[in-house]
């Protein structure tokens, strides 16, 4: 990745719009928000239409979220980073399925949001602690079977928000938590509806030989 | 319900008693001396014996204080009766209702022991015999006038006297059930009272219990023993804060109990300037009060010794739920409590402590 990462911010308040833009801006390498604005507008039309990633607001206003948006996005391919004002499980759980990268809490600050929208510009998920707790108090029939390491992962990191931390605790190294996270996203991008980033996820997974075919 | 039954294994045994008295001092002898008169003798004499025979079957289960089982009692009857008609057919024309129709009297005696438990089929049985042995006494020629009147009385005093016996023991056990019902009453107040009494005590120990580490602190604090300025002292008080935090908050009528004390916890932890991050995740599941006290004590404990920031987290799996605290703390604060009910994990990793408690629904 030589050219730099650029990115698109869709919220309704403004205040976010510049304190995103300043965060993606201040790290190294640096993002540059190219587009922002209180619609989703804003990432179809001009320069937001070709932007890396779009960091999405899911409270545009109105009361219901705009999962309608969400799908459009992705379905075009756009990998799509959702930050949103609430903790709730099953939105976030629907936001992944539906094929968001991923899933950020607004209380989450600006490290996750930097990590996650560079992790986006690559096509990869990235698993904030909210979305790991999330993930592993996830109830549904449809659930992928994880096994008790990845669990034990999850909830680490949920409880820690620190993988030196998690990695500290259960004698591994940070790079093998990530790649436990990575295992357990791609298992849930195998599930439910299809979507080019999903998709793309479970293809590199094989190329990277971190899954086998045989494992689909 | 134990007095109603003496009482009437009482009755019974006495009725028992009665019986045989009347069949073996009284009519045996007239059996005996109207030998002659009855056609043929036989039939009386059988009479008679099964009579005795149905005393001394009953006698097997009422001496025993049992009442009689159906079979026994419904059986008997009709053995009784269908004696009563044959001895009665066997009877010289001019017997009726006098010495020589000894079985009369002393059936109607049998029925009241072997049905005095069911009072409906004792006054059919009772009115039975009666009619049975009218019948007999028309259908065998004619009678004159003195002879029906005759006739008439000994029926009605017989009949009459045992009907008494049935009134008596309907009376008796309307009342011993009066009396038993008023007894189980006086015993569900006592027991009501007592439950209160009990609670009321309980809650009392449960709450000075809960007030934990504040009462013996106020002491501490009034006396001058204990100096505010020292940080044992100030961190004895951010436990005892946050302790009655979580303590006011448990009787709270919310939808998530056990997040709302979880928040109580961080709300008293952050009003003494610490940085928490509160995350849940996981569905709301019903946990009950004690293992919500022992689920939010480690983190009671955690918070009050944290310095500046600490992660607390509620996790709810389909299988278990935990509540963690990761927190930067002094060295050597490490408090572990356990309990039956939850487990508690508490490591020191340098400056953090990390203290979960886990607990599984069944």
């Amino acid at each position: 990745m030589e050219a730099q990462l650029t990115a698109v911010v869709v919220d309704d308040h403004p205040a976010v719009r510049a304190g995103v833009a300043y965060w993606l801006g201040a790290g190294t390498p640096p993002i540059t928000v190219v587009a922002a604005g209180e619609d989703v507008r804003v990432a179809w039309i001009g320069d937001g239409a070709t932007a890396d990633v779009v960091i999405l607001d899911l409270h545009l206003g109105g009361p219901t979220p705009a999962l309608g948006d969400l799908r459009r996005l992705v379905e075009a391919g756009r990998r799509v980073v959702v930050y949103s004002m609430r903790a709730d499980d099953d939105i976030a759980l629907t936001c992944l399925e539906l094929g968001a990268l991923c899933y950020l809490t607004k209380a989450e600050g600006e490290e996750h949001l930097v990590e996650a929208a560079r992790a986006a510009g690559r096509g990869d998920p990235y698993t904030p602690p909210s979305l790991a707790g999330a993930l592993a108090g996830d109830r549904s029939d449809h659930r992928p079977a994880l096994s008790a390491r990845e669990t034990e992962v999850l909830v680490e990191w949920f409880q820690s928000e620190s993988k030196d931390f998690v990695a500290q605790r259960l004698g591994i190294s940070a790079s093998t938590v990530n790649s436990h996270l990575e295992r357990i996203r791609i298992k849930y991008a195998q599930i439910g509806r299809e979507a080019p980033t999903k998709a793309a996820l479970v293809a590199r997974a094989i190329q990277d030989g971190l899954i086998g075919v045989e494992d689909l | 319900m134990a007095d109603d039954d003496r009482l009437f294994a009482n009755i019974r045994i006495v009725l028992l008693a009665v019986t045989a008295v009347v069949q073996t001092g009284l009519n045996a002898t007239w059996l005996v001396q109207h030998q002659r008169d009855y056609r043929p003798a036989w039939v009386e004499n059988t009479a008679f014996a099964t009579l005795a025979l149905v005393t001394v079957v009953c006698a097997v289960w009422l001496l025993r204080r049992r009442p009689l089982p159906a079979p026994v009692a419904f059986g008997g009857a009709a053995v009784v009766l269908a004696a009563s008609v044959a001895a009665t057919a066997a009877l010289p024309e001019d017997g009726f209702f006098l010495d020589v129709h000894w079985s009369f009297g002393l059936v109607g005696w049998h029925l009241l022991v072997l049905l005095v438990d069911r009072l409906g089929v004792l006054i059919g049985a009772l009115a039975a015999h009666g009619v049975a042995s009218v019948t007999q006494f028309v259908l065998v020629g004619d009678h004159d006038r003195a002879e029906v009147g005759g006739a008439g009385v000994v029926v009605l005093s017989v009949l009459g006297f045992q009907a008494a016996i049935v009134v008596i023991s309907l009376v008796l056990r309307r009342q011993t059930g009066l009396a038993a019902a008023v007894a189980a009453d006086r015993d569900r107040i006592a027991t009501r009272a007592a439950l209160a009494e009990q609670w009321e005590r309980d809650r009392r120990q449960t709450f000075a219990g809960q007030l934990g580490a504040t009462l013996p602190l106020l002491v501490g604090l009034a006396d001058g023993a204990l100096d505010p300025r020292d940080d044992a002292t100030r961190r004895r008080c951010a436990l005892a804060a946050t302790q009655l935090r979580r303590l006011f908050a448990e009787n709270d009528d919310v939808p998530d109990p056990l997040v709302h004390e979880v928040k109580a916890c961080v709300d008293a932890a952050e009003r003494r300037g610490i940085e928490v991050s509160l995350a849940v995740s996981g569905s709301a599941v019903a946990v009950p009060t004690v293992v919500r006290r022992e689920l939010t004590a480690p983190l009671v404990v955690a918070l009050s010794h944290t310095r500046t920031r600490a992660r607390v987290s509620v996790l709810r799996t389909d299988q278990e739920v935990r509540v963690a605290v990761l927190a930067d703390t002094d060295p050597g604060d490490g408090i572990a409590p356990t309990s039956p009910l939850v487990r508690v994990e508490c490591d020191t990793y340098g400056p953090r402590t990390r203290m979960e408690a886990r607990w599984k629904p069944n």
